[in-house]
């Protein structure tokens, strides 16, 4: 049995995205568009075959069929160079195989959701290409028993969250929230390779595994390694000050916002920080940072959801707020609480996030309660009304942000300059017509 | 013929050289007179199968004037960059036979910066991309074998190592400019030219670390930026030639009118900054753990220059394809340019999936110190 595993695991990972190749060779090298009908039933046969997969590992770890297994599983390298390797090992323990089917299963439903809510929209096949594409990677981020293998799914996330915000291409603002979204995603991978490379170097390997030796490094490495996890774990969890990307992200259809905002994406960061944890308990410092980000987040999202005018975009922050208490009970150690707060807390999200749309018409069908003035309000009307008004801009988070990266936009600018005149020197050509 | 077939030879590598040298031609309907490439083919032939450095060289200098040839029409910058760094390649043989392996690195380092477009050496490859995309495609080919011969000849001494640290952070540096540079391109042939740039530093830094023997690192790093440059040449020419010359002043919306060749470029872009299954993304990760070795610093720049490209990336795809449906009468990829861009996108999705195919064989073969590489008794600094 312990063949079906060997099976199970890499088959939850490479279906959803072998029905994505098929589907896209047929767009790339056929002429006409496929029918919805063979995109949808390819793509949910990928995602099924996931579910199943997922299903099989789950119940062998429990002990189903046999004897219960667990731990590193092999599938040889996936590159070998000299002393150098890249593992190709999946992780089979409490957390790989909940986070695996659970992802699994909101995916496929989300699915189903999608094919009559984005029936005859003209992206059908992009959002379903897409959509397998995410599926595969977030297999990867769950069952990924090394951080190279774990990187290329958070990557993959990434980039199908970016193409899901810019969805409705034709309009400028879900391009513009796309390609912001995805800067950040890009910025926090970046922490996330520095941090992979690190530990490789100072532990000779990448695999989960050897971060339990995390306790043999001296504390200035390990508080470095760790922050630069927790600087990853914040951009992709929309966490302070990274927050700005979320609520454009619901740009992108509903059916993406409630998968990826809702229910697996925007959990991915506290899925690292569960997985590096050995390296997080080292370091007091990175902790503490954690748990501060974590409440000041949760303390922020709440200000703003509770003055936002659009369903997903309370909707979006009420979701940051609860992240941001999970990622301060990770800090804390207090692991299982998280985990089971993370799932439960994901289930809400897919549900809420779903039924956004008809939002409007369940406040019409039960009507507005009258609005009481809250505390604040009656004992300083003043420093309420600034309140409300901070929140409103959502501290003015990107404008901040936007500030700190304009030297960078400078010295490119000025370096564009440079480069000009250098060719302008050293060109023999007449100008270009 | 079996024997040949089966003594360690860069099969593997002359494939994706002989692919480049043909996709455009075909993708692009290009007439280029049949010598020229016969010549570059018999040249690149000779260079990745000689045992001779100073004959390797020489083949490589011959292709290099092949492309000077066929830029000239359209650029005498271009050309004259291909003229000098073929006279560099021959330089670097001569360095070779008279067993100069220091002089032999630098020049053959040099030879390596101009064709790969380096900042700020970049003037020629910069012409290339914007007047003659085609011919610059066609030179990826040449420069995998030029960076193989320079892995190969002269990669394997004592000089060669202690230089590395500085050729790794002139890389490095190099990388992060281009990166910066494709931040702030305003059209689609400025954003091509920066993205070559970052792509000829990541080779440079590659070549560096290579010189303590990861010299499959540096193959896999030139071979996986080689097709995605490639494939992103292939597809800006085909838009071109459909839509004219392609601005950033406003969203071009073209994604609906030519899907294919949207998705065309989305994926040759994502290949050119590592994505996921694809050769860059495992080439990105070896080389770091290469880099690290060298320089920590130099690491890190490279890998916020990767990731500045991807965002880079993502602003002009945006720029080009997305935005308000654009009303085009040109059509979508015809057949041969489908074809070339599927095989290119096979090859780097196959490498990203068994990286294993290439590094193999290359680390077995690139390993063996050939004769002519090898110090000369009591010399060769």
């Amino acid at each position: 049995m312990g063949d079906l595993v060997r099976l199970a695991l890499p088959l939850a990972i490479v279906a959803p995205v072998a029905a994505m190749v098929f589907v896209g060779l047929r767009v790339l090298l056929a002429d006409g568009r496929p029918r919805e009908t063979v995109v949808y039933r390819l793509v949910m046969s990928g995602l099924g075959v996931s579910v199943a997969a997922s299903a099989v590992v789950l119940l062998r770890f429990l002990g189903v069929f046999g004897a219960p297994v667990a731990g590193e599983i092999e599938f040889g390298s996936w590159l070998r160079v000299h002393d150098f390797e890249m593992p190709l090992v999946l992780l089979v323990d409490r957390v790989s195989v909940t986070i695996s089917l659970f992802a699994a299963v909101l995916t496929v439903l989300v699915g189903r959701f999608s094919r009559t809510y984005l029936h005859q929209d003209p992206g059908f096949i992009r959002f379903f290409v897409l959509l397998g594409f995410f599926a595969t990677g977030t297999q990867l981020i769950a069952l990924a028993g090394a951080l190279e293998l774990f990187f290329a799914g958070w990557e993959m996330v990434g980039i199908a969250s970016a193409m899901f915000i810019g969805y409705f291409h034709e309009r400028d603002e879900p391009v513009r929230s796309s390609v912001r979204a995805f800067a950040t995603y890009r910025f926090s991978d970046a922490g996330l390779l520095i941090a992979t490379v690190t530990t490789f170097e100072l532990l000779g390997s990448a695999r989960f595994s050897a971060l339990e030796r995390a306790g043999t490094l001296p504390v200035g490495e390990a508080t470095i390694i760790a922050l630069l996890f927790l600087l990853s774990a914040m951009g992709k969890s929309a966490q302070l000050p990274f927050s700005g990307w979320l609520p454009r992200a619901m740009e992108g259809p509903t059916p993406s916002s409630a998968l990826f905002y809702g229910a697996v994406s925007i959990h991915a960061g506290l899925f690292l920080l569960l997985r590096v944890w050995p390296v997080l308990e080292v370091s007091i410092v990175a902790r503490a940072a954690g748990v501060a980000v974590g409440l000041a987040t949760a303390v922020y999202a709440a200000a703003v959801a509770r003055v936002h005018t659009d369903a997903k975009g309370a909707l979006a922050h009420a979701t940051l707020a609860q992240v941001g208490l999970i990622l301060a009970e990770i800090c804390l150690g207090w692991i299982t609480l998280a985990l089971v707060h993370l799932v439960c807390h994901a289930l809400l999200r897919l549900g809420q996030y779903l039924k956004a749309p008809n939002m409007i018409h369940d406040a019409h069908r039960l009507g507005h309660g009258p609005h009481a003035p809250a505390l604040l309000e009656r004992w300083s009307p003043r420093l309420a009304a600034r309140l409300y008004a901070a929140a409103l801009h959502r501290l003015r988070l990107d404008d901040k942000i936007d500030v700190t990266f304009a030297p960078v936009l400078g010295l490119a600018r000025a370096l564009d300059r440079t480069d000009a005149a250098l060719r302008r020197v050293l060109s023999l050509d007449g100008p270009r017509a | 013929m079996r024997t040949l077939l089966s003594a360690p030879a860069p099969w593997e590598s002359l494939v994706f050289c002989l692919l480049l040298v043909v996709a455009p031609v075909v993708a692009a309907e290009w007439r280029q007179a049949r010598w020229t490439l016969a010549v570059l083919a018999g040249a690149i032939v000779t260079a990745l199968f000689s045992g001779d450095g100073t004959i390797a060289y020489a083949a490589i200098a011959v292709a290099a004037l092949g492309h000077a040839v066929d830029a000239w029409p359209a650029t005498r910058t271009g050309a004259a960059a291909l003229v000098v760094s073929g006279g560099l390649a021959l330089a670097t043989g001569l360095a070779l036979a008279a067993g100069q392996l220091t002089a032999a690195f630098v020049l053959s380092t040099l030879a390596v910066a101009v064709r790969a477009g380096v900042w700020p050496l970049n003037a020629g490859t910069a012409s290339l991309c914007e007047r003659a995309p085609v011919v610059q495609t066609q030179q990826l080919a040449s420069l995998i074998a030029l960076v193989f011969v320079h892995l190969r000849f002269v990669d394997h001494h004592l000089e060669a190592v202690a230089l590395a640290p500085t050729v790794v952070r002139l890389g490095a540096l190099a990388a992060l400019i281009g990166a910066l540079l494709s931040l702030v391109q305003r059209d689609l042939r400025g954003f091509y030219r920066a993205t070559t740039s970052m792509h000829g530093g990541l080779i440079l830094a590659a070549l560096g670390a290579a010189s303590h023997g990861n010299f499959a690192a540096a193959l896999l790093v030139t071979v996986a930026g080689g097709l995605a440059l490639g494939g992103l040449g292939i597809t800006i020419t085909s838009l071109e030639e459909r839509v004219g010359a392609v601005r950033f002043t406003r969203p071009g919306g073209r994604a609906h009118g030519l899907p294919r060749l949207a998705a065309a470029f989305a994926l040759f872009g994502a290949a050119g900054v590592a994505m996921p299954g694809t050769a860059g993304f495992v080439a990105d990760d070896l080389i770091l753990h290469t880099l690290w070795m060298e320089s920590p610093a130099s690491t890190v720049a490279v890998i916020l220059a990767s990731a500045m490209l991807a965002v880079a990336t993502l602003i002009c795809y945006s720029a080009v394809f997305l935005g308000k449906a654009a009303v085009l009468a040109a059509p979508d990829l015809a057949a041969r340019e489908r074809v070339v861009a599927t095989a290119l996108l096979a090859l780097l999705l196959g490498l990203g999936v068994a990286p294993a195919w290439l590094l193999g064989p290359a680390d077995a073969f690139l390993s063996v110190v050939p004769v002519t590489a090898q110090l000369p008794p009591g010399g060769g600094r």
